[in-house]
């Protein structure tokens, strides 16, 4: 049997051509001829066109005869996060915003960043109209120098990427904040709460610079995060090499650290500590994106923390002996009761469930 | 055509790829055979479900992809199996206990938007004359200036393209994205490439 990659290029040919128009009858009857002859032939098939079918909601993307638009464009569509966000708003903006918003996609596909919201109803023509005239503006605007500024933040639980004018992502941890300015010389996030994800696009003529206090994390074109605990500082890179220099004290310049892939920095008070590990346990600090947190024998009082960043009914460590246990496994952050579930079903730990915490003794 | 099944497939299987795919790969050690696995676990879910559709689709999909890679490992098609020893035990705390958020119509659109973007230029171009202005293909190869012929390639490579980013999630609101992307770069750096070979042959095979 040929290979699922050849199946899947076969599929996407027949798809192709069937969409293409030249259709006749011979080749429909081929066409399910080779359907037939394997179920992998017929999920391959099933599962393009249903991505293709999908893909022809992108018209409500179109703006007329506007041709084929640039890349991110849109990257209004459906924020997760609107720029400028209050923070009472909460985990729900999005959702917020779709309720808002009149109901025509079109309508709000192009909104431009830098325009002030709409709340009224804009007759379609004239939203269209507004909004290729403003893309055309703001695309002036973000390649011709001035600042760009955007801040973004999550509720307590929640975690979200974002697009950055600059094609790079990031992607915020729960209770987190960035404050984001792009100019055509160089691109600056302030990490001012939490931890951030950040997949940067490549630009060796502007360095990318996430500032934390007194420290600053650059980068060319790489994957790392970067988290504020209090004074300390954390950062994880996952690709390429990132530079982590640091403010002068008491007049004193700071040495700078390079970090590669597979590092992990703690800086504090005192210095930087980098541990170098393989690039795939790197990658498991950062897994809290796919919702996940790892511990590969990580002490309970420490796991407790990592789940606490992300709920407000905080896990309480009784007492040490409970504190120093050693826990393993994917955990999704989401679900804590579920992690002390398990705690009490296979170690000793019993759990006492309060309102607002769930307090872990050891038995 | 079973378009029900198909319709089913796509609606409550397709929609968990990302999981599905972050779930062979954490446990699968050979990445290169992601996309073989990924596949005969569609297959084995299709077939079955021809014959009775799961209730519970999702913990079902992850079952079946947990039986099929008992059943290679037990056929000794693995070389090294220590980094596999514990995916029975991961499982158990992985997908099967949290319900698929089902995307919204614009959390939807930003998806294709992003997915469509990732497309190479070329590509990106055709598949939005076709698809999205519903251009002719003809008309599409002279704005191009290319043949139709070429502009089919575009579209079939865009298919492809279209439905691994799309389902495979890289753009999808949890944020699968750059790691697994990477990975799968690593794993495939040729995956371009090998769209343009696997054409080749194309216009003969299907010429009539």
């Amino acid at each position: 049997m040929a290979g699922s990659r050849e199946i899947e290029q076969t599929a996407a040919q027949w798809l192709a051509r069937r969409d293409s128009g030249d259709w006749p009858a011979a080749a429909q009857a081929e066409f399910e001829a080779w359907l037939a002859r394997a179920t992998a032939h017929r999920v391959a098939f099933v599962r393009l066109q249903a991505a293709w079918r999908q893909a022809g909601r992108l018209q409500a993307l179109a703006a007329g005869e506007g041709g084929v638009p640039a890349r991110a464009a849109w990257d209004e569509v459906a924020p997760p996060r609107a720029p400028f966000t209050s923070a009472d708003a909460g985990a729900d903006v999005g959702e917020d915003r779709d309720r808002a918003a009149p109901p025509r996609a079109d309508a709000l596909t192009f909104q431009p960043r830098r325009e002030p919201a709409r709340a009224s109803r804009w007759p379609f023509a004239a939203a269209a109209a507004v909004a290729v005239l403003a893309v055309g503006l703001g695309w002036g605007w973000l390649h011709y120098g001035a600042t760009e500024r955007a801040s973004y933040r999550t509720a307590l639980g929640a975690t979200d990427e974002v697009a950055l004018a600059d094609g790079s992502r990031a992607t915020l941890s729960s209770d987190s904040r960035i404050e984001v300015a792009l100019s055509g010389a160089r691109r600056r996030v302030e990490l001012a709460q939490g931890e951030a994800f950040f997949d940067v696009a490549k630009d060796p003529g502007r360095p990318f610079a996430v500032e934390a206090g007194a420290r600053r994390v650059v980068a060319v074109g790489t994957h790392f995060s970067v988290r504020r605990d209090g004074a300390d500082l954390r950062v994880v890179v996952t690709e390429g090499t990132v530079r982590l220099e640091s403010e002068p004290v008491g007049g004193h310049p700071q040495p700078t650290t390079l970090l590669p892939a597979g590092s992990i920095a703690l800086a504090g008070p005192n210095g930087v500590l980098v541990r170098s590990v393989a690039v795939e346990e790197a990658e498991r600090y950062v897994d809290w994106r796919h919702g996940f947190l790892v511990f590969r024998d990580t002490p309970l009082a420490q796991a407790a923390a990592e789940f606490n960043r992300y709920s407000a009914r905080k896990l309480v460590i009784a007492d040490t002996a409970a504190g120093e246990l050693r826990v393993g496994g994917n955990f999704r952050w989401s679900n804590a009761e579920m992690f002390v579930g398990l705690l009490e079903q296979a170690m000793p730990v019993r759990a006492e469930r309060l309102p607002d915490r769930i307090v872990l003794h050891s038995r | 055509m079973d378009t029900d099944l198909d319709a089913w497939f796509a609606a409550d299987i397709l929609v968990h790829e990302a999981a599905l795919v972050q779930y062979l790969r954490r446990v699968w050690p050979h990445p290169d055979e992601i996309h073989d696995l990924r596949q005969e676990v569609y297959v084995r879910v299709y077939e079955a479900a021809g014959k009775a559709r799961p209730h519970q689709p999702k913990p079902f999909l992850f079952a079946t992809a947990r039986h099929l890679m008992t059943d290679r490992l037990r056929r000794g098609r693995v070389v090294s199996i220590e980094p596999v020893g514990d995916f029975e035990s991961l499982n158990v705390l992985i997908d099967e206990c949290s319900p698929e958020r089902r995307l919204g119509a614009r959390q939807n659109l930003r998806r294709l938007a992003e997915a469509f973007d990732r497309l190479p230029q070329r590509c990106r171009e055709a598949v939005w004359l076709r698809r999205v202005e519903e251009l002719p293909q003809k008309q599409v190869a002279q704005r191009m200036g290319i043949t139709e012929k070429t502009v089919e390639k575009q579209i079939a490579k865009g298919m492809r393209l279209l439905a691994e980013h799309y389902f495979g999630g890289e753009a999808q609101a949890d944020g699968a994205g750059a790691q697994g992307r990477a990975r799968r770069e690593a794993a495939h750096p040729s995956a371009t490439d090998e769209g343009t070979h696997g054409q080749d042959g194309h216009g003969r095979k299907q010429g009539d």
